[in-house]
């Protein structure tokens, strides 16, 4: 049959209708491409700008924390990169020979992994801050879901010796303790900003552009001298080890500068690993607890009435019979000495003779003289958790307090107060603002507080007070001559003394150009002996002797009276 | 380029093409650039699900197999001349229909996200809505061709199909499968229509079919939040409107070039269905504008092609041929509207794929099975002008 003779044909299968068809859908393409044209040209800023909200993110760009060294440039603490091991616990479908493998590998349980893996979150962390080759050998295994993002961890190559002057950085890599903390906003940086467009999954896909370029913490230079660290560290350890003390601290300075070059105190702890830690082990004992000095606060009171004019070095002064009552309190010294100069008083450390030059002087001049000194108020220089000790105002000052002030009773000071203190007597009587950053120039004139003449007066009865006949011998060293005051002082222990003792020794060397202030506390010393000349003057010694040789400093002694220190009986026990 | 092909055969051979070249070539572009694509977009979902055992190439090397399937299958198809086609067709579409049953059938049926489209068949899912889309073409030019005489007739001409429309519809919407309800009654709409069916009637059904359309998208909750999405996609741009605001995105990322062959950022787990129904907001976002006038080029071609080769059936007085080459082009030309019209936000979203280029084994065979027999179509028309015989 052919269709084109039917004339049916013509007539149900009309051309218009499938050209009509052809049209329609071809109009349907060209509004499809006119359609294109408006989103892809005309809309496409809208468009974007709504992909942007949706994937691109502004990131941080971490800094990398400032280096902290010591003044010789040695690394103390330092920003180590690592990585952290993270999961999708949807995607991490590990077998359980791969959660095996990972465990081990990452030094965890089996089952606390799988308890992680089967969190509900959409990101947990694995394990965080991992050695970079730990991470090289996890990737290695690559297992599904598992990520890995870099982190920087803050090590400390000096580990528990300066624990204490470096504190440390918490999570977010900031600074919580010490240094890391005084001076965060120094080693802190900021951190940069990128745009980047993320996956879905919060992957980066591109890096589009960077906002702000991450700027580098700054690197600090601390004043601390390394050498001088271990060897104030170490000498430290032995003497609270060896007289099995509860506690201790030590600081050097510098004499020239104001710097300090050593502080350390025990028990300390590990700031490479923070496991565990107490409060106790964290505290900067130095610059954050406060004690009653005891004798080393006796050459104040006699620099004082030397510098009124009220005594002068060989003033005799009674201390028979060995005690002395003010209203119905009793001063007593641990020894009867009868008559003795003022320079005997400081040597021999008489409380009586101490308590007597006090009385002599306007409670208002002593005052003064403790606030110039710096007692009563923090020193300021940065630290955190700083103290300022307990100066009590003098107007509510009754006789026997001052009396007992005298000899470091009644007003409480941290270790770092009296070293600075003793600078005075090291210096020509003025006093430097100390600092635990290393300076470029020493400050030129520090603040006056006794004139020169009295405090090398002073500085030849703290000599004398190391000599033969004085109460710390054992604080000589050889081919140095040193000046240096023992303290041993009762504990206060709510509101009254108890049998426990602060040993201390605040001392400089070399006598002819002081170069050094060092300042030894041992807390509760529960050994054969208390005396700061026992306890406290060996590792003085022994800091000094190192310490002094470590920088070069030229002798100004030649090498015999050790012969005469070494020898016990010598030594005149201090009074109370 | 068919000129050079036409040109080279006329030299060597001194005889006209065996086909038609620009339909042949136009669909191998397609195919291949498919490939490409789905490659591109489901590379960074392929590797990140559990479900692919994370290997990137898991939707290109399914593609490319059910591509080779296709088209072992189409030059098989090529082989059967249409008058085997037209004996075949009513009992091609009662299994179509009786695969549809099968399919809905509870366990039996495989279900993806609430819709239950697939047969389990081995490794394979075979969609029995894709093969329907075929069976409906060679049914539907086979009922017109048999009812020419009552083509004005409501009654005699309309009703019947309409009948069997329902029953098809019914079926697809149990699934449900809008998508393919769709494009099957437009096939058989503008094959009756082209069949000659009554005008003014035709016109009046037409608005009919458009209330009922818009009652049974009132009629249910999941159609008209899908409406809704498609209305204005920021209103609820993380609802509702997600999928859709992530492809619009793509594009006007794309802006004329693209962002470049592998480099969208949608495809990276934000847009749903990137290699399947939105595979074209990935060509618009990697290869812009132009890469879209490239795709809407290509199917308008293979539109105008089925069109040319289908009136010159008709002047061979081949009625069946003619109305199987031109619902053809109805079928892709339709599907092809609808995928790219809902990519860019001018229709509805509804479950369907570009054809030809988007992932899906069922579709693609379907397709290539669909063209081997708008080749046939030509072929046969070709040997006819020759004088040869069938």
């Amino acid at each position: 049959m052919k269709f084109s003779s039917n004339p049916l044909l013509s007539r149900v299968l009309p051309a218009w209708r499938a050209r009509l068809v052809l049209i329609l859908l071809l109009g349907g393409f060209v509004a499809l491409i006119g359609r294109s044209l408006y989103l892809q040209s005309f809309r496409n800023d809208f468009l974007q700008q709504k992909g942007e909200s949706r994937y691109a993110r502004v990131i941080e760009v971490s800094a990398t924390r400032g280096r902290v060294s010591d003044r010789n440039g040695d690394v103390l603490a330092i920003s180590t990169p690592v990585k952290s091991i993270w999961a999708i616990p949807e995607d991490a479908k590990l077998s359980p020979a791969q959660a095996r493998h990972l465990a081990a590998l990452l030094g965890m349980d089996v089952r606390e992994l799988n308890r992680k893996l089967t969190t509900d979150s959409d990101f947990v962390f694995i394990k965080r801050q991992i050695a970079p080759d730990v991470a090289e050998r996890v990737a290695a295994l690559n297992l599904p879901g598992i990520q890995q993002q870099r982190e920087y961890r803050r090590y400390y190559p000096a580990g528990d010796i300066a624990a204490h002057v470096l504190g440390f950085t918490g999570a977010e890599d900031a600074g919580q303790e010490g240094i890391e903390l005084a001076y965060d906003n120094v080693l802190a940086g900021r951190p940069g900003s990128r745009r980047v467009i993320k996956d879905r999954r919060g992957q980066i896909v591109e890096d589009v552009a960077s906002i702000k370029a991450p700027q580098d913490g700054k690197d600090l230079t601390l004043s601390l001298d390394g050498k001088i660290q271990y060897l104030a560290y170490a000498s430290l350890k032995q003497a609270v080890a060896e007289h099995k003390a509860k506690a201790g601290g030590i600081v050097v300075l510098d004499v020239k500068t104001g710097e300090i070059l050593a502080l350390a105190n025990l028990p300390t702890y590990n700031p490479n690993n923070r496991f565990g830690l107490v409060g106790a082990q964290l505290r900067n004992r130095a610059l954050t607890d406060t004690f009653e000095p005891g004798s080393t606060l006796k050459p104040f009171t006699a620099a004082l009435a030397l510098e009124k004019g009220k005594v002068r070095f060989d003033t005799l002064i009674q201390t028979a019979p060995g005690h002395l009552t003010i209203g119905s309190a009793t001063i007593h010294d641990a020894h009867v000495h009868g008559m003795l100069t003022v320079a005997q008083v400081i040597q021999k450390s008489s409380n009586v003779g101490a308590a007597k030059i006090a009385l002599s002087l306007p409670a208002e001049d002593m005052w003064q003289m403790f606030d110039a000194l710096g007692f009563g108020n923090p020193l300021h220089f940065g630290f955190p958790g700083e103290v300022g000790g307990r100066l009590r105002p003098v107007k509510s000052w009754k006789p026997i307090e001052q009396a007992t002030m005298a000899y470091g009773h009644g007003i409480s000071v941290t270790l770092m107060q009296m070293a600075r203190a003793y600078m005075v007597f090291a210096r020509d009587g003025d006093l430097l603002p100390l600092t635990l950053t290393k300076l470029d120039a020493p400050p030129l004139v520090g603040k006056t507080v006794f004139s020169a003449q009295t405090a090398h007066e002073v500085r030849a009865m703290l000599e004398m007070a190391v000599q033969p006949g004085g109460t710390a011998p054992k604080a000589q060293i050889a081919g140095y001559r040193v000046a240096g005051k023992t303290g041993t002082a009762h504990k206060l222990e709510s509101g009254s003394y108890a049998q426990k003792f602060v040993a201390s020794f605040v001392g400089f060397a070399p006598a002819t150009d002081p170069r050094l202030v060092v300042a030894v506390m041992i807390d509760e010393p529960s050994g054969a002996g208390y005396y700061g000349g026992d306890v406290a003057a060996p590792a003085f010694a022994r800091v000094m002797a190192g310490s002094l040789r470590a920088l070069g400093v030229p002798p100004d002694s030649d090498l015999h009276p050790l012969l005469v220190a070494n020898k016990e009986d010598a030594a005149v026990k201090e009074d109370m | 380029m068919s000129v050079i092909v036409q040109r080279r055969y006329t030299s060597q051979r001194a005889e006209p093409a065996e086909l038609d070249s620009l339909l042949l070539w136009s669909a191998i572009a397609l195919l291949l650039f498919g490939l490409v694509m789905v490659y591109s977009a489901s590379i960074a979902t392929a590797e990140g699900s559990q479900f692919t055992g994370h290997q990137p190439a898991y939707f290109l090397i399914r593609h490319g197999v059910f591509l080779a399937i296709g088209i072992v299958v189409g030059t098989v198809a090529f082989q059967i001349p249409l008058r085997v086609w037209q004996q075949a067709a009513p009992w091609l579409f009662l299994g179509g229909v009786a695969l549809l049953i099968v399919v809905i059938l509870p366990h039996v049926g495989r279900s993806v996200n609430g819709a239950q489209r697939w047969l389990p068949l081995g490794w394979v899912n075979l969609q029995p809505s894709e093969l329907m889309k075929l069976f409906a073409v060679l049914y539907a030019a086979d009922y017109t061709t048999r009812k020419l005489g009552d083509m004005g007739s409501f009654r005699r001409g309309f009703v019947p199909m309409a009948i069997v429309m329902m029953l098809v519809g019914f079926l697809l919407l149990r699934e449900p499968d809008f998508g393919a309800f769709v494009v099957i009654v437009a096939i058989a709409m503008g094959i009756l229509f082209l069949g000659g069916i009554n005008a003014p009637m035709f016109g009046a059904l037409l608005l009919l079919l458009c209330l009922a359309f818009v009652a049974l998208v009132a009629s249910s909750e999941y159609r008209y939040q899908r409406i809704l999405g498609f209305m204005d996609p920021w209103q609820d741009a993380y609802g509702k409107g997600y999928q859709l605001s992530h492809a619009l995105i793509a594009f006007g990322r794309g802006e004329w070039f693209g962002v470049g062959l592998g480099a969208s950022v949608e495809k990276l787990f934000y847009l749903p269905e990137a290699h399947t129904d939105f595979l074209l907001a990935v060509i618009g976002e990697e290869l812009g504008f132009i890469g879209i006038v490239v795709v809407v080029c290509l199917f308008a071609l293979l539109v105008q092609r089925a069109y040319v080769i289908g009136r010159q059936a008709l002047t061979l007085d081949r009625l069946y041929a003619s109305l199987v080459a031109q619902g053809i082009g109805i079928w892709i030309g339709c599907q092809a509207f609808i995928n790219m019209g809902v990519n860019m936000g001018m229709l509805p979203t509804k479950g369907l794929t570009l054809p030809l280029m988007s992932f899906g084994g069922s579709g693609i065979v379907a397709n290539c099975v669909a063209l081997a027999i708008l080749l046939r179509v030509d072929y046969e028309n070709r040997q006819m002008m020759r004088g040869n015989r069938l």
